[in-house]
């Protein structure tokens, strides 16, 4: 592999507090467009709108680090038109930070036939099926020209189970190796942040020997990639913890496609900072509320006489009542959903304010050094006290890091 | 209000027992047909300046508006709200909205902000025909499950229980279908009938227009006749299904002096000065969310657009300006400018035509956010301009010109729009094409096996095209 180059950054990184117990940390990140306070979620406005809301409203809900695709935002509007427009924050008139991802993990999610070789990604326009390539340089000039305040490298994702465990290792070693084309052709290090992404599938040895070659490259921050496809959660876990393991404290830890909250906070206690996910704003537009008692569906005709806010004692926009808040009931979201846009709006408001202010709870414990009480009173909240209902993967995976939610 | 600080001297209200207040400016005769100035005044709710306008809900939402974002992006004053979009539960039990808590369950159940003035109608504007007429004592009404027959008699306990600021009574309109002549009588009788018991039964705080049926004012003339000698007093405006019976009404003064609300769905700003210069005072305006769906940002300005607004339309200085632009036109994609020309709305303030054109283009649901704050605020100065010209005497000369500088027609829809719900349309017959385009299909075409589907060229003369760029061949 090639010789390792130290790179400079546009981060401030400060970590405010270690939990006593777990391996979560609270810490503040200071990026191009402010700081942010870790640990945090960051929702997803795919192409540059976060699916209905207006920035003033994303703003309202508390985010401050929201996330783009590349590969959407490369088709739409074109990296020609970004570049005339100045870049994403303009086209979408959003004055905080933005994370843009590679692009990668789309050619393989979303299409079937892509291949990936040594050069980078083929796969056919969905536009009009012209044959396209997408290699690291490519998507590294693309984040570059949207001008997000966090890059991602190209990286060859592989769903975790799959059991060969070569490709597996080709995988690892390509993504090694495109780190390198990416910080090569990284033309803003002054004012983008670079993150590398560790592979290696499920396999703990392979997962170690990432983190060693990509740590040693230096980047701002460090992703913890391929996960969230499908592996058993006790798997997830293993590998979270194995990589907080080896990376150095004064980074922010990102892994990638986590937003279910029992996987946050599990996630958290293993020593991540950061995660995004569509799930929370994806499940509004089908009705689905998320509370500390579990996910509501509000399309159920259960729900059409239901006049009390989505959750109780929520701050958000939607179910505050007064000053400003607008006192919405589950019976007119039920009224509403799949028929009316604003439904999927006044829900998707809710869900990532939920999102965010169970993470700066989250980070408000670590700071007062009760963690691992609130990690019992979530859990509990969650399974309305029955601790047989608690997923074993949470329980396995926090007695690793000394909770005992059974005690 | 400082519009009508200046005007105050003139003001003779209507008699204050309803809640609802009407006040008309400036020298009043009952006979004349002419603009007029005036008040709207609801207890509780933001007084509104008229000639002016209510936003069209759809199951109770400004469609693509979220309540908070009506308060803080635009000046809407009222919404026109629809029985039918509330009562698809009707057949099975008691409705929802029926069941919420509140003094004022209407506002309540929909989350509308406080200050806005709530306008129930027992149909959708435009309403969708329904296949079977009305009868001598219900309607047709098409809720998102199907039609069903709504009666007066519940629709009069409907208004009761839900208290909207302003009720219309309910009429006996065949929308879609031209009336024969024995029709045409009946509407009149019938309507009458259900106006006068919903007066009969309803409290003395219920405000009620009464509606003004889409037939000569002939064929209505008994209904018409109760109305002034007998009603006057007991409602508090009236609701127009056609604007041209506006000349035709009975000129004496309580009646004349009954704010005057269309549901005549104007298709163009020209038509709604016309009805204004008739004499209409508030308007419900399909065309703005049309327009929104269409992709259309609304351009248009009272009497005459703004000085260095470009004459677009062929490049010909004095030709005709469109009354919108089509947005997802890829000629907006790297454009920074404003939707339109000095424009102080939200999303003109915050966004440009770029943003707008992208959204819409990957069919995000924004674009129909920004696009109805931005329609509306364009509205609503259409309607501030208007006001200012009546008070200035200059509206006909205005007239004139707004009709020499702008197309008479909006322009053509382009784009799909948000998906078409079954309560916005009903089948017209066998053979029709589907409303909604299929969301996902398979992908190129799989006969010549997988493999063919992969780029086979030399990485060089992929790189040379860049990220997806349109082959030149």
């Amino acid at each position: 592999m090639e010789a390792v180059k130290s790179m400079p950054s546009a981060l401030d990184f400060e970590l405010v507090a270690r939990c006593s117990t777990t391996k979560a940390r609270a810490a503040v990140l200071t990026l191009p467009h402010g700081p942010v306070q870790l640990p945090l979620f960051m929702p997803v406005a795919t192409q540059a709108s976060l699916k209905g809301l207006t920035p003033e409203q994303l703003e309202g809900t508390g985010c401050r680090l929201c996330l783009n695709n590349t590969y959407h935002l490369g088709l739409k509007p074109g990296q020609e038109a970004l570049e005339a427009v100045g870049g994403a924050h303009k086209l979408q008139g959003w004055k905080h930070n933005i994370l843009t991802d590679s692009g990668g993990f789309q050619m393989v999610s979303l299409l079937k036939l892509a291949n990936i070789t040594e050069e980078g990604v083929r796969f056919l326009s969905p536009h009009d099926g012209t044959p396209m390539l997408l290699t690291p340089e490519h998507s590294i000039a693309l984040q570059n020209t949207i001008g997000s305040d966090i890059i991602m490298q190209l990286d060859d994702v592989l769903v975790t189970t799959s059991p060969d465990t070569k490709r597996m290792r080709e995988a690892m070693e390509r993504s090694v190796r495109w780190l390198d084309r990416c910080i090569a052709a990284h033309k803003n290090p002054t004012t983008q942040n670079l993150f590398c992404i560790i592979q290696g599938g499920l396999d703990l040895e392979m997962r170690e020997e990432c983190c060693r070659e990509m740590v040693a490259r230096n980047t701002p921050g460090i992703a913890i990639g391929g996960l969230s496809g499908g592996e058993a959660k006790a798997d997830y876990c293993r590998v979270v913890s194995t990589c907080t393991g080896l990376l150095p404290e004064l980074k922010p830890r990102y892994v990638m496609g986590i937003g279910y909250p029992e996987d946050l906070v599990v996630s958290v206690a293993l020593g991540a900072d950061m995660f995004d996910c569509v799930w929370p704003t994806r499940t509004a537009r089908f009705g689905d509320a998320i509370t500390k008692y579990g996910v509501l569906k509000l399309r159920s005709a259960s729900y059409c006489n239901d006049f009390g806010p989505v959750e109780e004692g929520c701050g958000c926009v939607c179910c505050r009542k007064g000053d400003g808040g607008l006192g919405v009931t589950r019976a007119f979201v039920h009224h509403l959903t799949a028929k009316e846009t604003v439904g999927a709006h006044l829900l998707t408001i809710h869900n990532v304010w939920y999102q965010l202010a169970l993470m700066r709870s989250v980070r408000e414990s670590i700071i007062e050094d009760r963690f691992p009480a609130f990690l019992k009173q979530f859990f509990a909240d969650l399974h309305g006290g029955d601790k047989a209902k608690y997923p074993d993967w949470a329980v396995e995976a926090l007695r690793t890091v000394g909770v005992d939610l059974m005690m | 209000m400082a519009e009508s600080s200046g005007m105050a001297t003139a003001v003779e209200s209507l008699e204050e027992h309803k809640g609802l207040f009407f006040d008309i400016f400036g020298s009043f005769d009952a006979s004349a047909v002419t603009p007029r100035l005036g008040r709207l005044r609801v207890k509780g709710r933001q007084e509104l300046e008229t000639p002016n306008f209510f936003a069209i809900s759809s199951r109770g939402v400004v469609p693509h508006l979220t309540p908070d974002v009506i308060s803080a992006s635009t000046t809407i004053g009222g919404v026109h709200m629809a029985l039918e979009d509330f009562i698809e539960r009707a057949t099975i039990g008691t409705p929802p909205i029926m069941n919420c808590p509140g003094s004022s369950p209407i506002h309540t159940f929909t989350a509308l902000p406080r200050p806005l003035i709530t306008l129930l109608a027992p149909r959708r504007t435009p309403a969708v025909s329904a296949p079977k007429g009305n009868s001598a004592t219900a309607i047709s009404i098409f809720p998102s499950t199907g039609f069903q027959v709504l009666s007066n008699k519940s629709y009069i306990s409907y208004i009761a229980k839900l208290h909207p600021d302003i009720a219309i009574s309910l009429a006996d309109v065949p929308h879609g279908s031209i009336p024969g002549s024995k029709r045409v009588a009946k509407m009149g009788d019938r309507t009458q009938e259900w106006v006068t018991e919903l007066l009969d039964s309803k409290n003395d705080e219920q405000a009620v227009f009464a509606p003004i049926l889409p037939i000569d004012s002939l064929s209505q003339y008994e209904y018409l006749n109760q109305l002034v000698d007998e009603l006057t007093d007991e409602i508090s405006g009236l609701a127009f299904y056609d604007s041209n019976l506006l000349p035709d009404m009975p000129a004496t003064t309580s009646f004349s002096r009954l704010p005057r609300l269309s549901l005549d769905e104007p298709s163009s700003p020209c038509q709604i000065l016309r009805q204004v210069s008739l004499g209409m005072d508030i308007f419900t305006i399909p065309f703005i969310g049309f327009a929104t769906e269409a992709g259309i940002a609304l351009t248009f300005r009272f009497p005459r657009p703004v000085l260095d607004e470009p004459l677009v339309s062929d490049g010909v200085a004095g030709s005709v300006l469109p009354l919108g632009i089509t947005m997802s036109s890829n000629a907006h994609a790297a454009s920074l400018k404003p939707l339109s020309t000095a424009c102080t709305c939200y999303t003109c303030a915050n966004h440009h035509r770029g943003f707008v054109q992208h959204l819409l283009s990957a069919d995000e649901m924004l674009s129909w956010t920004l696009l109805q704050i931005h329609n509306s605020h364009v509205v609503s100065e259409f309607f501030t301009s208007i006001r200012e010209s009546i008070r200035s005497g200059n509206f006909v000369v205005h007239c004139d010109e707004f009709a020499r500088a702008y197309e008479s027609d909006l322009p053509e829809k382009s784009g799909q729009g948000p998906r078409v719900r079954g309560y916005h349309s009903k089948s017209e017959g066998p053979g029709e094409l589907k409303r909604n385009k299929a969301a996902w299909g398979n992908l190129g075409n799989f006969e010549h096996g997988i493999n063919g589907l992969i780029p086979t060229e030399p990485a060089g003369t992929l790189e040379d095209k860049g990220f997806d760029e349109k082959a030149d061949t």
